[in-house]
């Protein structure tokens, strides 16, 4: 909470930016794109892609960006529009990647626990925790804990409601307890 | 204090610091000790390689030039309901208002209530989905299903249920009168919505068809004077969902082609 403040001048900046992209400032894709890139390709990794497709993905992202970026409204929270996008990157990467029969397994089978060597590592790193979860759940977790949404943002990057996300994002903790649980317990035996 | 609220505090970024009473949790449950031990993990930062940095600023710099924003909410929910309302009103000229003066008031009322508050539920819902990241009241996804559910309900209470001798041809003649209709309505629509972001082709090409074919159902209940709620199911509600499959395939024949061209 204490973050806050330091959270809403970022958030504040991006969309100011994002006003000066419209303007067509030189500037401002130079920046918009060092601050936003690490959270999106962050994004797109925990979604279960490969780092080849994730660079892939993102530089589709900015180009659709790219695009459509008169819709973007000055005013409004830049982070949703951006993830909104994303997401819609993301769904037509998925898509195309299982027409093209490449990485046909990659989405539809969850990646197995990374083995580990120190077996009294009880805790995965943040992408093999949420990899357990169902897409939407991980989708939700990622955004609150990768790209620092709030739920308001994220019902709007996701056309939900903040009343779904927040369900989602309470699911999918349940979920992660069940599944730390599960890991601390089967490193308790390996000891 | 209960896993529950943990929960709660988690998702509404309250962890840090953490109050005294879930400090008193953790120190008893150790599923949500293990939970907020791992997302105090800082997760692993990822950078793009220098060379895609490059390719895109050098991509969105070489076609840099300054766009003028998108129309407010407003005027674009305006200028959909306007192209429902005028489509609706000039197909008076090709068809009479015998229905009118058929219906009695209460039917004519409630039924151009329901038919107006579908229309306004969709144009609201296609005025979000033209800008990635609006806010939602409904999930866009359900509203034409709730809109026809809604006309269905309508037309089932306003209305009788008997049976006529010549169903199929009646059905036939009101339907095609109403496709022209939804098809001069679907022109301008579709003129408004590419000024948008329209990320999910399905979705809104479904929504468009609908709205576009609610305006052949207003000119048929303008127009036709049979009163059967089973004809008026199955001709004037049939031209707005025949109108959404067509825009349902659309939408469907878009967003593969656009993955087909780009493999």
């Amino acid at each position: 909470m204490r973050e806050k403040p330091e959270v809403e001048r970022s958030c504040a900046e991006l969309d100011r930016w994002m006003e000066r992209y419209q303007q067509a400032d030189p500037q401002a894709p130079a920046f918009l794109v060092s601050a936003l890139s690490p959270a999106l390709l962050r994004f797109f990794r925990s979604q279960l892609a490969n780092p080849g497709q994730a660079e892939d993905l993102l530089q589709d992202t900015w180009l659709r960006i790219h695009r459509v970026r008169h819709t973007y409204r000055p005013g409004e929270p830049v982070l949703p529009w951006i993830y909104a996008i994303a997401r819609r990157v993301r769904v037509d990467g998925y898509r195309r990647s299982r027409r093209i029969n490449v990485h046909e397994t990659a989405m539809e089978v969850l990646p197995e626990r990374p083995a580990q060597s120190d077996p009294r590592h009880v805790l995965p790193v943040f992408d093999a925790l949420v990899a357990a979860l169902p897409e939407a759940q991980r989708e939700v977790i990622t955004m609150l804990k990768v790209g620092g949404l709030s739920l308001e943002e994220i019902a709007r990057a996701t056309s939900s409601t903040v009343g779904a996300v927040k369900q989602k994002a309470h699911r999918g903790y349940d979920r992660l307890r069940k599944l730390l649980r599960s890991y601390a317990e089967a490193a308790g035996g390996a000891q | 204090m209960n896993c529950e609220n943990i929960n709660r505090a988690i998702i509404e970024g309250s962890t840090s610091p953490l109050t005294p009473e879930a400090g008193e949790h953790l120190r008893t449950c150790a599923k949500c000790r293990e939970l907020v031990g791992a997302l105090k993990l800082a997760v692993p930062t990822d950078l793009p390689s220098s060379t895609v940095f490059r390719e895109i600023e050098r991509g969105l710099v070489a076609d840099l030039r300054p766009v003028r924003p998108i129309a407010p909410k407003r005027y674009i929910f305006v200028s959909l309901m306007a192209i429902f309302i005028v489509v609706a009103v000039l197909s008076l000229s090709r068809f009479r208002a015998f229905a009118i003066a058929a219906m009695t008031p209460l039917q004519t009322g409630a039924i151009f209530g329901a038919l107006a508050i579908s229309a306004g539920l969709l144009a609201y819902s296609l005025v979000n989905q033209m800008v990635p990241g609006s806010r939602y009241r409904f999930p866009p996804g359900k509203v034409p299903l709730a809109v026809t559910i809604l006309l269905m309900v309508s037309i089932a209470a306003l209305f009788p249920f008997y049976e006529e001798r010549s169903f199929w041809f009646g059905v036939w003649v009101c339907i095609r009168g109403g496709i022209p209709v939804a098809a001069f309505a679907a022109v301008p629509l579709w003129l408004v919505l590419r000024r948008g972001a329209i990320l999910s082709p399905i979705m809104t090409a479904t929504a468009m068809g609908l709205l576009a074919g609610l305006a052949g159902t207003t000119a048929l209940e303008i127009h036709c004077p049979n009163l059967a709620a089973w004809h008026i199911l199955a001709s004037h509600l049939g031209v707005a969902l025949i109108a959404a499959i067509v825009g349902l395939v659309v939408g469907w024949a878009v967003e593969n082609w656009k993955l087909i061209i780009r493999p």
